[in-house]
């Protein structure tokens, strides 16, 4: 019998013959912890603990009574307290209404639209940029410091600047104006059909330079001899991109993109600045959803119902995105 | 790889049309800034790039709570929100690095800690609003609304997953070999963390403490939701800058979003070599 034919159960078997000890005994065959490990292993312990309280205090214990306070009908409104929230127990109804409530699905497809437009746009600039960016020329620093301002901006100030440019006496008519001759007053964002657009220009001008940032990055790991050697043979510049560059930071793609669809779900400060969600719900995403059912319906249980289930949605999506990625 | 020169040009008018959209909207709210009332809202053939008339009263009234030009005063002024802002960063800041980096160290030399590492991404992931109402309930219970140590506390968490994993990879990347020295003289693992290790990595820090404090500094969202009067954070008292009688007072809230971008722009380009690092979650180094 060969080595490679052997069953499972024949090398146990095998094992067990050169082993003669039983299992439980074995494990005291691996040499004992040395003083040096043991206080290895304590001081680990001691040193995660606060992030691991931290954790259990911002996840675990919220989590718990979000699920509770979605199953009741408890409101902040009549001074009770979310403890005796049992008394309007309604079981799953909160659950039934949030399948039907049509501003939730409007609110999320209209976040998936943001991500939808939003994250290849700025991927696409930010990856036009890092190419001018890959040989040195004159100025090359200092354009790139300048261009990754807009991200260091704190989003609710960018957001404010965004609600001046495209007002309807504006700089952005102003500059329309010049540039077509006509006197153009859109008042974009009293305008439903254009305020998501204008929302979704000020996020791309804030978020491309990340993606200029992580993808030059890339590009910068590119090795030099590489794409010497395919110039020395003929390749084209569209072909040594294709076939060397693209290839080498497939990775580095993945992870901006994911970031920024993570980050664009959220998205809330330099909307809400810009917009309010307004005009009527025409710039509502979901986060900004979340925002105004809880300060102006002050329908507690709903909103918990409505977050728990987009964490839940959100856990699945990530636990399995993240396997996927450890198993690359 | 030498360019040909008209593709150098193309390259320099890409590059200067970038710029140029990079900075208007910043130069716009800088140039509002130091405008006076009557140019606001100067529109159509009156629209002016700079200030015609430049004045600081812009500065004054958010500082001083009144000026001469405006009929409304300001019940409260911009320097307690600055406060607040500072506190609440600074310390949530501190509580961050401190358990991010104690954590840090533990996983990456002791393999401590189990599922934290993966734990901590999903905290990031999760929007902030998807906890609100617990996070609600508990402040107002542990009575943490409202105060500048309750927004520290939840900006600390917050922001703990950056500062766990950028010091991560700065301990992972740290060659052991004087660490094992340490030990063999028979230092105690907790003095060599604290007597060599950690001074060793006292650039990294400051960095990655740079980092997290930009992120505590551009929150809305969180002090919007935990604060209503006493430490609102400058963002929140910025939207809140609107009275009925004169409508938006562009020029003051241009002021106070000039003090409040300033910062993280000058802090962000003195650690540029670490953004990537640090906004990757250090899946990418540069």
């Amino acid at each position: 019998m060969t080595p490679e034919a052997m069953t499972p159960e024949a090398m146990t078997a095998k094992a067990a013959m050169s082993d003669p000890l039983p299992a439980s005994a074995r494990r005291s065959h691996t040499p004992p912890e040395s003083p040096l490990e043991a206080e290895g292993r304590r001081l680990g312990f001691l040193m995660a603990l606060p992030t691991q309280l931290l954790l259990v205090f911002i996840v675990v214990f919220p989590l718990l009574m979000q699920l509770y306070i979605s199953l009741t009908a408890w409101t902040p409104l009549y001074g009770q307290n979310w403890t005796q929230a049992w008394q309007s127990w309604n079981w799953f109804e909160n659950y039934a209404e949030v399948m039907q409530d049509g501003r939730f699905w409007s609110a999320l497809w209209r976040t998936f639209l943001v991500i939808i437009v939003c994250v290849p746009a700025q991927f696409l600039l930010g990856l036009g940029l890092a190419i001018l960016f890959v040989e040195n020329f004159p100025g090359k620093r200092v354009f790139y410091s300048v261009l990754l301002t807009p991200m260091m901006v704190v989003p609710a100030v960018a957001g404010y600047m965004f609600f001046m440019l495209f007002q309807s006496g504006g700089p952005i008519n102003g500059i329309l104006s010049d540039l077509t001759g006509l006197n153009v007053t859109t008042a974009w964002l009293s305008d439903p059909s254009l305020a998501l657009a204008a929302v979704m220009i000020a996020d791309i001008w804030q978020w491309t330079p990340l993606m200029f940032l992580i993808l030059l990055a890339g590009l910068i790991g590119v090795p030099e001899d590489q794409l010497k050697a395919a110039t020395l043979l003929g390749a084209s510049w569209w072909q040594r991109f294709r076939t060397i560059m693209l290839p080498r930071i497939r990775t580095v793609i993945v992870i901006a993109l994911v970031i920024r669809t993570v980050e664009i779900f959220k998205i809330f400060d330099n909307l809400y600045i810009m917009t309010g969600g307004g005009p009527g719900v025409s710039t509502e995403t979901i986060s900004v959803y979340i925002y105004k059912v809880t300060l102006q319906n002050l329908e507690w249980s709903y909103v918990a119902t409505v977050a728990l289930i987009i964490l839940v949605s959100l856990s699945v999506v990530t636990a399995f995105g993240l396997k996927l990625m450890d198993r690359r | 790889m030498p360019t040909r020169l008209p593709l150098q040009l193309l390259r320099y008018a890409l590059v200067l049309g970038a710029v140029a959209i990079t900075l208007i909207p910043t130069l716009w709210m800088a140039s509002m800034a130091f405008k006076p009332i009557p140019e606001w809202t100067a529109s159509g053939a009156a629209l002016r790039w700079w200030p015609e008339n430049p004045t600081l009263d812009n500065f004054r009234f958010i500082f001083g709570g009144s000026t001469s030009e405006l009929l409304v005063s300001l019940d409260r002024t911009a320097w307690r929100p600055i406060l607040a802002s500072l506190l609440a960063s600074t310390f949530g800041t501190l509580l961050a690095m401190v358990c991010g980096t104690a954590a840090a160290y533990a996983v990456s030399r002791f393999r401590a800690g189990g599922n934290l590492p993966l734990s901590l991404i999903q905290l990031r992931i999760f929007p902030p609003m998807a906890v609100l109402i617990p996070v609600m309930i508990m402040w107002t219970f542990l009575d943490l609304t409202d105060t500048w140590y309750g927004l520290a506390l939840i900006y600390g968490i917050v922001t703990l997953p950056f500062a766990f994993w950028l010091m991560k990879t700065f301990f992972d990347e740290m060659p052991r070999e004087i660490e094992e020295a340490a030990l063999v003289e028979g230092c105690s693992r907790l003095r060599v963390f604290l007597k060599i290790t950690f001074p060793m990595m006292l650039a990294p820090f400051a960095s990655s403490a740079l980092f997290v404090f930009i992120l505590n500094w551009s929150d809305y969202l969180i002090a919007l939701l935990l604060t209503t009067k006493d430490w609102v954070t400058i963002p929140v008292y910025m939207a809140s800058l609107s009275s009925s009688m004169t409508g938006q007072l562009y020029g003051a809230k241009a002021a106070l979003g000039l003090i409040a971008a300033l910062p993280p722009v000058i802090l962000g380009i003195a650690i540029q070599r670490y953004l990537v690092r640090g906004l990757t979650f250090g899946a990418l180094k540069q």
